[in-house]
């Protein structure tokens, strides 16, 4: 029977089915071999050999010994049950009916985690290698702050400190982040701070200035090298979305529970760990035929960014990698969906686009504005602002659909939910409406 | 004593200085090393790591290309030799250096950059290296998915080059029996791993794993600094020891 609401398809009953035992690489299944790092030309020292000192030494070796597939931890894999995994697939029957489409429209739920986001699926393990190491201080950056949240429940988990550099906007904009990573343990610093050399030069260079990740990550990382502590990594890296994988497997084998085969998948773009994550899988088995990673129109990488090799972060510190990129000293405007606001996407994403394997979307704050109400109103979640892109780009493949009158299976990633973004709604809203009334 | 598995030996052209440079080459081959690489200084040496790079740097200038280059056939003998370089660096005239490639008594070429940065016309590059009557070295890593490596395979002559670090010289931590068994499952070539296999350990791993090579070269250039030639041969010596244990 279907429910009007939000549960159209029952919880998950046979978890320890459904969680993959294995992370899914797509490195051995691209296209073309990913580009290495590599440090710039007349480097004084080597970013590369840089990443043995800041990086928990398990993580580093699964970022570089590239299997189809790795073993998930029986303790991480604990902990994933323990935190809800797996997460819901839902059908968002409401908005189909609403739109009056004849496609299906399915949404993998990892809102339902206690952190909010999808963030917690590679802060577990990351924390969990850390702390295997005998460590018992991670630092890290945030901008949402959705990351912060799931790195200071991760550590405190197993019992670490955690340090959280968090991007200055969002942390004037969504004071309830800062309290919840505090209340998990976590310790928050609005970036640019004080505490590190890159942080002052920001702030001389423009004391207004509104933070960025890149920022962020470059204090996280100073920092991290000064206190002699790991740092765990959000977004980007390839080993990020090697643990992200448990999204997509697990919306595979709960598909095929249900009988479905996808036509298109989409989810939304910061550095590329959730939509990596979700559709990685679906792409290197051959599952699916159009991928769509959307992004925000007015931080438009994958329509103004070049495919080159770039800095992750703002000050250098991390070796180049070749990615989509607006260069690693853009200055993203401080929009409503903080998690979107990085220069760059994910070298093995960045590839795929460039194969045209997977293609885009950019949308603004209108746009995503109108989506997030549809979605709120006919399915009753609050998406997080990075989602609702990927709830934009669902709704326009779905009535195109009903033009084309095609029957369709589109599912996409729901990132997280915005209960902790109502801020941000609610000055979107103000601005939606006034735009309207002029 | 078997004599299976081959030891590729690493140096920068001319390093530390020329005559030293000769004495290694020379007393590489008495001791052991099967196949020679020698590293051209490029402008730029993107993939390589700091040691390797600090090498360019110190030798750079110091000799004419085309003069000094062929003094290493002169007492190398008649064992292989290619020369390591960067596509970037030649690609505009590239028949020409090919040529003379040739002309110095190399036997083949390595372009670390070629699956990188040329990686779409690789055939049309390795073809032009075969016309040229040199063998192709072709250099593959971890991050070349399988289909690439299958193919690859069938361009590379003396060997496929598989270094498993995604720079050279810098002890990342990896896990070399399985990157090793993925390869080694994929091609039937001579299978030769490299980039940070001086640890024994990880050179008996990959041994193991069905390598049928190692090649070295940051831990040579330390050698030197740190003990000169003699410390350098040395190394060989060993390593010539560990691969026959195989
Ligand atoms: C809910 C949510 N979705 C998406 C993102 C974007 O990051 P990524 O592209 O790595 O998934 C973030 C980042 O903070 C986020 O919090």
């Amino acid at each position: 029977m279907v429910v009007v609401g939000v549960y159209d398809t029952p919880m998950v009953n046979n978890a320890e089915e459904i969680l993959p035992k294995y992370w899914y690489n797509i490195i051995p299944d691209l296209p073309k071999p990913l580009p290495p790092p590599r440090d710039p030309l007349g480097a004084e020292f080597s970013r590369i050999d840089l990443l043995r000192t800041i990086l928990p030494k398990e993580v580093l070796r699964q970022q570089l010994t590239i299997e189809r597939y790795i073993k998930i931890p029986d303790e991480v894999r604990e902990r994933y049950l323990a935190i809800g995994r797996p997460t819901p697939l839902l059908r968002a029957k409401r908005l189909e009916e609403y739109l009056g489409t004849p496609a299906k429209i399915y949404f993998k739920y990892e809102g339902a985690t206690p952190t909010g986001s999808h963030k917690i699926n590679t802060a577990l393990p990351q924390a969990y290698f850390a702390r295997e190491e005998g460590i018992e201080h991670v630092v890290t950056e945030t901008g949402a702050g959705q990351w912060g949240t799931a790195t200071a429940l991760a550590a405190t988990m197993y019992g670490m400190k955690s340090t959280v550099f968090m991007v200055k906007v969002s942390y004037e904009q969504k004071p309830m982040r800062k309290s919840i990573m505090q209340l998990y343990g976590g310790e928050v610093y609005p970036s640019p701070t004080d505490l590190t050399e890159f942080g002052k030069k920001v702030k001389k260079e423009n004391p207004n200035h509104p933070g960025s990740l890149g920022v962020a990550m470059s204090e996280a990382i100073e920092y991290a090298l000064d206190h002699h502590l790991k740092y765990l990594v959000g977004s980007v890296l390839d080993v990020v979305i090697l643990h992200q994988s448990v999204i997509g497997q697990e919306t595979i084998a709960q598909l095929d529970e249900l009988g479905e085969e996808p036509d298109v998948l989409i989810g939304c773009v910061g550095g590329g760990s959730n939509f990596g994550g979700f559709s990685f899988p679906f792409i290197g088995n051959g599952r699916g035929k159009k991928y769509i990673a959307v992004a925000s129109a007015e931080i438009p990488k994958f329509s103004t960014g070049e495919y080159k090799y770039d800095f992750p972060d703002s000050a250098g510190l991390l070796p180049l990698v070749k990615m989509i990129t607006m260069g690693n000293s853009y200055v993203p405007p401080p929009i409503y969906a903080g998690g979107l606001r990085y220069h760059g996407a994910a070298p093995s994403l960045s590839l795929l686009m460039k194969e045209g394997i997977v293609g885009w979307r950019e949308y603004n704050e209108n746009q995503i504005f109108e989506a997030a109400q549809m979605f709120m109103r006919t399915q009753g979640i609050v998406p997080a602002p990075e989602s609702s892109h990927a709830i934009r780009a669902v709704i326009e493949e779905a009535l195109e659909a009903k033009r084309a009158n095609r029957k369709e299976v589109i599912v996409f990633n729901l990132s997280g939910h915005g209960l902790l973004d109502l801020p941000n709604y609610d000055s979107m809203m103000r601005r939606v409406t006034s735009n309207e009334q002029r | 004593m078997s004599r299976d598995k081959m030891l590729v030996v690493y140096m920068t052209l001319g390093y530390p200085d020329n005559e030293r440079y000769l004495e290694f080459m020379e007393e590489a081959v008495k001791n052991g090393a099967d196949i020679l690489e020698i590293g051209i200084p490029p402008k730029y040496a993107k993939y390589d790591g700091p040691v390797i790079r600090k090498s360019y740097e110190k030798v750079a200038g110091k000799f004419d290309l085309w003069s000094f280059l062929p003094e290493t056939r002169k007492v190398i003998g008649e064992t292989k030799a290619v020369a390591l370089t960067y596509l970037e660096d030649w690609a505009s005239e590239l028949d020409d250096f090919l040529y003379k490639l040739k002309g110095a008594g190399l036997d083949g070429v390595l372009f670390p950059d070629l699956l990188i940065d040329f990686v779409d016309d690789y055939r049309a590059y390795s073809s032009r290296v075969r016309e040229k009557g040199l063998s192709n070295v072709i250099f593959t890593a971890p991050s070349v998915p399988d289909r690439m490596i299958m193919q690859v395979s069938r361009q590379s002559d003396l060997f496929l080059y598989y270094g498993v670090r995604p720079t050279t010289g810098i002890p990342l931590p990896i896990t070399v029996s399985s990157l090793v068994t993925r390869v080694r499952n994929l091609v039937d070539n001579k299978l030769v791993v490299g980039f940070g296999l001086s640890d024994e350990n990880d050179l008996r791993k990959a041994l193991k794993a069905g390598a049928d090579g190692a090649a070295i070269g940051t831990a040579f250039i330390q050698a030197i600094d740190n003990g000169g030639v003699k410390q350098a041969v040395d190394l060989v010596i060993k390593l010539r020891s560990i691969l026959d244990e195989f």
